[in-house]
């Protein structure tokens, strides 16, 4: 790649992929971009943590497709085997096949998109163009308090063994375990975060008029242009699907 | 750089807990409803475009129009709720969302480890509900989901039902439900059908089917008696989502209960609208 | 000006100033101020002192807006800023104060330094900049101001870090720094030597020197008559939520209200002999690690594989105090994981009471060790004091449980508070129930981290007397310490931790 994509041409290239892949409805071309976005994924270095999150999502969800519509798919005609109420059909086969690769495509291309952007230049490319920094610091904070609240938990499980808190037994006892590890945490955070809201009304976060940026991330024009022509494909896909379908939809 | 007058001029409520105050004058409030409005039109057009036109054929696979349009609509409705609440959510509610984001997380993935068979992934928003009122809770549910899209894009189009579930945990709270502990489940399971019912079309048309197995047994339970597909996942998330969302509401309720006075209060919504009870009532159960 | 009472604290040429007739929060019964008076001039240095729980954070944050009236509680009185005078009453109609307007004037720097960051920026620069974007400052003005800001405060170098990165005193100069680029003429500091070795005492000391000379007024908030407080132009003493007394240094050092309140007096709290004497004579120890040795799984770096501990011998007795000192990272903290087992060690033993703790989970262990963290509220989660410290108890000592908890409340001087909530209670007072809650247990071994630590001067008695009363029951005391004073007064023995193992000072 000649210049460094600006976030916003990752992100309209990883929703426009998606949008025209669902369009598509067809396996091969899912197959086929779920097939790129794990190559550019293990390129970008992110392999790993790319296909771990989405095997995570997409295992159970497959399983769960092949069991329903492999097992049972009333629609089915071309019944391939046969065990009491249960049917293998080959309509069925097909679409678990055409969901679970759609899904697949989508989840492997937005993954791809959020474990390789800059989440710092993402969120100054949001606030230049103008989106509510109330938008951009939910998304920022989140990200930063996800793995400290990790290690609290772990900290005050430490802290509350030591106090003769044992873990284990029956569900009840775990339920009640939970609840003691909840509260310090609620309680931490619900406190630190009245104080950041202080923090951040004292340094002018909740303030009106416009906002600059220090962090600058360039935008070349070829970027603007490929995201242009990449928005107006998408839609096309959209539309041409939306048109295709629409009376076979079954319109009142 | 002009420097700011030290006080705020003198209208309007004390500090805007944004708790859906009759809409006044200023044309800007007004345009705020109409978003509002727009959102939730545009999700309940979308739920009943789905049902309706739903297809009667699905032996040539998935169809994808209602899969775009159920993703479109759905998504679309979100972002019109928060881009009407965000802006006004003050900085005091604003910070409770990336908290309430965390919470759904880790929260449920420290239930999961009890072993309970549901997912429990709202006790974060919630509570935030609960404490902020009902606008903080829609768009803490929008936006939680939003963001959590970033670790499992497959949550992105139930945005609009996690802000319905915060909306609905917050009208809850304000009109006293919050106040006696057996009342908050009981508003859970009347959430969960609500919400149960408004996710399920995304599950059938955009996803083909439930994320989990458990669930997805359920669903072919009800396909083996030749339910649609849409009927078959309905159906199943009127099993499951009720009793969810009820443990949850009293799971928030147990954390609420269970915070200082102080915090609590501090929030106005809690204040104005009397959400918890006394200080020393018998309504707190000994878990 | 001698024997000014509090009520002569506000002058005419006051950059800030406030009358707080009382100020409660919302859901609080009593208020956590009353009959304050307070004024501040350019260039000066005042100290806000009082214990814990006087209420010198409440007036702190009050005074630079992060406690809005109205909005963070109900206020009676006024505040004056820069020559404008709002008045409070407690009703609908108060003022309603602009934080961002109020914030371009005056400063506040809160304790938790990390409570400061705005948490979405990725950079100390940044960060840094977050008060300028959202003021609007045009970027060239922008990366000029963050340039000064940084070399005042020494953080150049650190420009391009991750702000999660910090060190505890880089942390703080970088909440300080971000209070004062906006230049606000008041500055108000909470703490700002809490929990800093010697080299970030004397920057965090150059800093605030610099500035009062450049014309800011500096407000400092002390648990401590440190060298910092003594340098100031101005005390206020709060003790209860109240002024008790204010003036000139040299005239309240040795006034009656401060020897009452919660302040720390160093060089008068060390009564306590230097070394304690009496040790127990012939017992079995209670406490045996044998040739510890531990290190991190993937700390060795590329240095090679040091181990953390090495070789570690340490035999204590019922009824002995040994503390451990040592520089920070030397594995004071990590040593102490081993006594119950949070931490398995790599090498050698750790034996309670003649048994190896080696296959027992921590749960069990604590039965016979009771460990305290620094942080004790990760250690609290019940809705009131008494059930916080009844907690498990009735399992351990059966129909006794009632009386050992009061017994344990009584010895930290928490019977009062039987029925607060633990979070509402002052940090001290935390710390001292977190304490209690170890004492109701009975352990034969006690281990305490850092156990000073945010203690006022009557939680540090308390302690004292607590650790006093675990000697005379027969119990083993380990405490791990930065305050060297502490640990000579309170020990039998005196080790320092340092390469590995433990060796005489």
């Amino acid at each position: 790649m000649p210049a460094p994509l600006h976030p916003l041409t990752s992100l309209t290239a990883a929703c426009c992929t998606a949008a025209v892949t669902t369009a598509a409805g067809s396996w091969p071309l899912s197959v086929a971009v779920s097939a790129a976005a794990a190559v550019l994924a293990v390129r970008a270095g992110a392999g790993r943590r790319v296909l771990t999150a989405a095997a995570a999502v997409l295992l159970p969800l497959g399983l769960s497709l092949l069991m329903l519509h492999g097992l049972f798919f009333p629609e089915g005609r071309t019944v391939l085997a046969a065990w009491g109420p249960a049917r293998v059909t080959a309509e069925g086969l097909a679409f678990a096949l055409e969901a679970g690769t759609r899904t697949g495509a989508c989840v492997l291309v937005l993954l791809l998109f959020s474990f390789t952007v800059s989440a710092p230049d993402l969120v100054a490319a949001l606030n230049v163009r103008g989106l509510p920094p109330q938008f951009s610091f939910v998304l920022a904070s989140a990200l930063t308090l996800l793995p400290a609240v990790a290690g609290r938990l772990g900290a005050i499980r430490t802290a509350q063994e030591s106090r003769g808190l044992v873990l284990g037994g029956g569900a009840l006892a775990r339920l009640a375990a939970v609840r003691v590890q909840m509260v310090p945490l609620v309680l931490g955070l619900l406190e630190e975060s009245g104080h950041r809201a202080q923090a951040l009304e004292a340094r002018g976060f909740g303030r009106p008029g416009p906002r600059t940026s220090y962090r600058e991330v360039p935008d070349p024009p070829a970027q603007r242009r490929l995201r242009a022509v990449l928005l107006v494909l998408a839609a096309a896909a959209v539309a041409l699907r939306l048109g295709a379908s629409w009376p076979a939809a079954g319109l009142l | 750089m002009s420097q700011q007058p030290l006080t705020l001029p003198a209208t309007g409520p004390g500090d805007g807990s944004a708790a859906g105050r009759p809409a006044g004058t200023t044309t800007a409030q007004r345009n705020r409803r109409l978003l509002e409005l727009a959102g939730a039109a545009a999700i309940a057009a979308t739920y009943l475009f789905l049902v309706l036109t739903q297809p009667a054929d699905i032996a040539n696979g998935p169809a994808s129009a209602a899969a775009l349009v159920a993703l479109g609509g759905f998504l679309l409705g979100a972002i019109l709720l928060v881009a009407a609440a965000l802006p006004v959510l003050p900085t005091s509610t604003l910070v409770l969302m990336p908290v309430a984001l965390v919470l759904n997380v880790v929260l449920g993935q420290l239930m999961g480890t009890t072993g309970l068979p549901f997912y429990l992934d709202a006790i974060g928003t919630v509570l935030i509900a609960v404490l902020a009122g009902p606008a903080a809770g829609a768009a803490t549910g929008a936006l939680s989901t939003i963001v959590w899209s970033f670790f499992n894009p497959t949550v992105l189009p139930f945005a609009a039902g996690a802000a319905l579930i915060g909306f609905l945990a917050g009208l809850a709270a304000r009109s006293g439900l919050f106040r006696r502990f057996y009342l908050a489940p009981v508003a859970g399971f009347v959430t969960g059908i609500l919400a149960g019912v408004v996710s399920a079309p995304i599950a059938a048309f955009v996803f083909g089917g439930t994320a989990g197995l458990g669930t997805g047994a359920v669903v072919s339970a009800f396909r083996a008696m030749g339910d649609t597909l849409l009927a078959a996942i309905t159906k199943q998330a009127l099993i499951s989502d009720p009793m969810d969302k009820a443990i949850v509401f009293a799971i928030a309720a147990l954390l609420v209960y269970a915070l200082p006075r102080r915090t609590t209060f501090q929030f106005a919504f809690v204040r104005r609208f009397r959400v918890l009870a006394g200080k020393t009532p018998a309504v707190t159960p000994d878990a | 000006m001698t024997g000014a009472g509090p009520a002569a604290a506000v002058g005419t040429h006051d950059m800030l100033a406030a009358r707080i007739n009382s100020f409660s929060f919302h859901g609080d019964a009593a208020p956590a101020l009353r009959n304050v008076e307070f004024g501040v001039r350019a260039g000066t240095l005042t100290a806000v002192l009082g214990g814990s729980g006087s209420g010198k954070t409440t007036l702190g944050k009050l005074l630079a807006g992060w406690h809005r009236p109205g909005h963070s509680g109900t206020l009676a009185g006024w505040l004056e800023l820069a020559g404008e005078r709002l008045e409070f009453r407690g009703g609908g109609d108060d003022p309603r104060i602009n934080p961002a307007g109020w914030s371009d004037r005056v400063g506040y720097v809160p304790q938790d330094a990390a409570a400061m960051l705005s948490t979405v920026r990725s950079t100390v620069a940044e960060e840094l900049a977050f008060g300028l974007e959202n003021r609007g400052t045009p970027r060239p003005d922008m990366l000029r101001e963050v340039g000064r800001i940084a070399d005042l405060t020494g953080l150049a170098a650190f420009l391009d870090r991750d702000p999660a990165t910090l060190s505890g005193g880089e942390l703080r100069r970088l909440a300080i720094a971000c209070a004062v680029i906006t230049e606000p003429q008041v500055l108000v500091l909470d703490e700002p030597l809490a929990s800093l070795d010697a080299a970030g005492v004397i920057v965090v000391r150059d800093l605030i020197a610099r500035l009062t000379k450049a014309g800011t007024a500096v407000v400092v908030l002390s648990q401590s008559a440190d060298g910092l407080a003594r340098s100031a132009a101005r005390w206020l003493v709060l003790d209860g939520g109240t002024a008790a007394a204010g003036g000139r240094p040299r005239e309240l050092l040795r006034s009656p209200e401060l020897a009452r309140s919660g302040v720390v007096l160093h060089a008068v709290t060390h009564t306590a002999p230097a070394v304690r004497a009496g040790l127990p004579a012939g017992a079995a120890p209670v406490l045996e690690l044998d040739g510890l040795g531990f290190c991190y799984p993937g700390a060795g770096g590329a240095a090679g594989e040091r181990p953390l501990l090495r070789d570690l011998h340490l035999r204590v007795r019922p009824g002995e105090v040994v503390a451990i000192t040592g520089p920070n990272g030397a594995g004071k903290s990590t040593l102490l994981r081993h006594l119950n087992g949070l931490l398995q060690p790599l090498a050698g033993e750790v034996r309670v009471q003649g048994r190896s703790i080696a296959s027992l989970p921590t749960g069990r262990v604590a039965a016979a060790v009771g460990l305290l963290f620094q942080h004790p509220r990760d250690q609290l989660f019940e809705r009131t004091v008494l059930r916080e410290v009844g907690f498990g108890l009735r399992r351990l000592r059966g129909r006794e449980a009632g009386a050992a908890a009061d017994a344990a409340l009584d010895a930290v001087g928490l019977s009062g508070e039987a029925g607060t909530h633990p979070a509402e209670l002052p940090a001290s007072k935390q710390r001292l129930l977190a304490l209690a809650t170890a004492l109701a247990r009975r352990p034969a071994v006690l281990a305490l981290d850092e156990p000073t630590v945010g203690l006022d001067r009557h939680g540090l008695a308390v302690l004292r007397r607590a650790i006093d009363a675990e000697v005379a029951r027969g119990a083993a005391v380990i405490l791990v310490t930065h305050d060297p004073l502490f640990a000579s007064s309170t020990a039998h023995r005196v080790l320092v931790l340092e390469g590995g193992a433990l060796r005489e000072p």
